[in-house]
């Protein structure tokens, strides 16, 4: 194993007449055009545009200085990798290298100079996600001192019409107003990845929440984000997984036009199974990992 | 001869199958992102959509699912066309609606058969 306290990768691909430069000196589109070039052949592509790559960073607390192009010995931008940075913590996302320059260890001399960058913001920790089947990042990852976490999925419902359910319909759910979503949202209980932390929802904006009560003491609340086409970064908290349920069914009754992705439940939550009778297919899955730099 | 909407943000991938489409005597329109794809198939009310699922701006499921919600394009053919491994992309297409899936890399000898083989299909 590598210690990532050694960025000999890093060092050599300078050495070599490449350069790391921060990503503030770009703008979204050209942060875009690289991120996208770098991952054409991945098998979950997934590209940007310049107004999702602005939001990107902004939902997600990424670092433009902590974050890094690399650019080869022709001057040409070859790869990417970004930092999300919160209170102590660390995020690595967005790491690609642009397939036909490929070379130098260019994807380790990306990690450690974020690895590097991390440290100098005082992080404790970084987390990142792999798509499950990427064995070479993973590899990369496991050689630079990365543990699995954990599995996650990524999952979709597509908008269609739920058969009516007569006991879900008798329990009124009553909206959650704006200005209590954050004081709901700190009482949640799961361990949520990066991107469906509190902080990420409250810098997406657009919360929606319902929350429900029985007489017998069952209770539960969702919190979700509505974008004008899809519906997602679900936070459910409840006492009984028929709760659970009944809010969901909640949710898409009232929205049934619009397509639903949720990423990273973990592969072992009791919720992927509900979400599973709601509806929901499984579309990748991710590898949570985490390197401790204390 | 038929109209093709091809929404594909990759320009090699959507000019080598604009390509193919328009040697086989198809009118075909590209679009790179899904909003302008979304404008296109309203505008245009075609005979087949080919529609890559990872867009930059929309996901290609959420455009899918935009466009059958429109009763008259509720059955137009729409295939995905995708990197995604064939049991996943098979499971979404079917979740979402389209009437097949052509998986990333394509065959090109095979490639105008399978499009013209949707076009003819019985809407199921």
């Amino acid at each position: 194993m590598s210690n990532p306290r050694q960025p000999t990768a890093r060092l050599k691909f300078i050495d070599a007449g490449n350069q790391l430069v921060p990503t503030s000196g770009y703008t979204y589109a050209e942060l875009a055009e690289i991120y996208n070039q770098a991952r054409v052949d991945y098998i979950v592509p997934m590209p940007m545009n310049s107004k999702r790559m602005q939001e990107y960073v902004v939902h997600y607390d990424i670092s433009l200085n902590g974050s890094v192009v690399a650019i080869n010995e022709d001057s040409l931008p070859c790869g990417v990798g970004m930092l999300g940075l919160r209170e102590g913590r660390s995020w690595i996302t967005r790491l690609g290298v642009i397939p036909d320059r490929r070379k130098h260890h260019m994807g380790q001399a990306i990690m450690e100079s974020l690895i590097e960058s991390a440290q100098n913001h005082r992080a404790k920790t970084i987390q990142l996600e792999v798509i499950v089947g990427n064995d070479p990042a993973r590899n990369l990852f496991e050689k630079l001192g990365f543990i699995t976490a954990r599995e996650l999925l990524v999952i979709r419902r597509p908008p269609n019409t739920l058969t009516p359910n007569l006991a879900y319909d008798s329990i009124a759910p009553i909206p959650i107003a704006h200005g209590d979503i954050r004081t709901v949202l700190a009482s949640r209980t799961d361990t949520p990845s990066w991107i469906e932390e509190n902080q990420s929802l409250l810098n997406a904006g657009n919360l929606h929440g319902l929350r429900v009560a029985t007489d017998d003491g069952a209770w539960g609340w969702i919190v979700f984000q509505r974008s004008p086409f899809q519906l997602t970064h679900f936070v459910l908290n409840y006492s009984d997984d028929w709760v659970a349920r009944a809010l969901l069914y909640y949710v898409h009754k009232e929205y049934p036009l619009q397509d639903t992705k949720i990423e990273n439940v973990d592969v072992h939550d009791s919720l992927w199974q509900i979400y599973q009778q709601i509806g929901y297919l499984e579309i990748f899955r991710r590898t949570e990992m985490i390197l401790d730099l204390k | 001869m038929s109209l093709i909407v091809v929404i594909e943000d990759n320009i090699d991938n959507s000019r080598m199958v604009a390509k193919l489409l328009r040697v086989a005597d198809h009118k075909v329109l590209v679009a790179e992102d899904g909003e302008t794809g979304l404008t296109t198939v309203f505008e245009h009310h075609p005979d087949l959509v080919l529609i890559d699922l990872g867009l930059p701006d929309i996901d290609g499921q959420t455009i899918i699912a935009l466009i059958r919600q429109q009763p008259e394009l509720a059955n137009i053919p729409i295939i995905a066309f995708t990197a995604f491994p064939p049991d996943t992309a098979q499971a979404m297409a079917t979740a979402y609606g389209c009437h097949g899936v052509i998986t990333k890399p394509i065959d090109t000898r095979a490639f105008v058969g399978q499009i013209e083989g949707f076009i003819a299909k019985p809407i199921s």
